[in-house]
């Protein structure tokens, strides 16, 4: 079993988490992940220019490695690694990488569906739009909410 | 005692301030207080899903705060 949850302040490179993941998780038949990139719009259809996601100096690491271990601990995987973007983030980077690897795909697949639904709305950053609208915060919808909810 | 804010709450009312509050209070005491002070971070303060910390911990709002402490108080998270 091998669990890996970090902050990243620069870039964050999925296809390269995706490759180390894969190469950790020899002699396993299914590797799943997911990449969440910032949008570069709005939901009011106005262009979005850039993500501030603010972080807590200690809690916001604690929360990303809490949701991976339970999420290897609820699910039949071998490996479970999330990598989270702070600060800055241009729209059109990549913000978090969540993947997970097992023998068979539906324990990969539930795990990182669970791993995403958790850090949405569990992972302590505090999120702001920044664009020709001027800057807005953006919480979970209740749709997000909901979809934490599924797993209890 | 000392009392932090993050995210659009450290924006209305800003990152830190120093309270004198008195000793037995509690976290929604304390946060009633607050409101008192600077209504504008009322929604925030109450958010059904805001949280407040103390030594990296999360706390219920019966929570009695010593002097020493300091107090975090956290608007809705959002990651991914």
């Amino acid at each position: 079993m091998s669990v890996s949850a970090r902050l990243e302040e620069h870039a964050l490179r999925p296809e390269q988490e995706l490759a180390e993941l894969i190469e950790q998780a020899t002699g396993n038949g299914a590797v799943v992940s997911f990449a969440g990139i910032a949008r570069s719009g709005s939901k009011g259809g106005q262009v979005v220019y850039r993500l501030v996601l603010e972080h807590h100096p200690a809690l916001t690491l604690q929360s990303l490695e809490d949701i991976a271990v339970e999420a290897a601990a609820r699910f039949d995987v071998s490996h479970v690694r999330v990598v989270h973007r702070f600060g800055d983030i241009a729209a059109g980077e990549p913000i978090v990488f969540a993947g997970a690897a097992a023998l068979h795909r539906r324990a990969a697949f539930d795990a990182a569906d669970y791993l995403m639904d958790r850090l949405k709305t569990e992972a302590i950053f505090w999120k702001r739009e920044i664009g020709e609208a001027g800057s807005s915060w953006i919480e979970p919808t209740e749709a997000d909410y909901a979809d934490r909810e599924r797993w209890g | 005692m000392k009392v932090l804010f993050y995210g659009r709450l450290a924006e209305t009312i800003g990152p830190e301030l120093e309270i004198d509050a008195p000793a037995g209070c509690s976290v929604a005491e304390l946060r009633d207080r607050l409101i008192a002070e600077h209504p504008q971070a009322e929604q925030p303060l109450r958010a059904r899903r805001a949280l407040a910390c103390v030594g990296d911990a999360l706390v219920r709002d019966s929570y009695v705060l010593k002097s020493a402490d300091s107090v975090e108080f956290l608007p809705p998270v959002s990651g991914g």
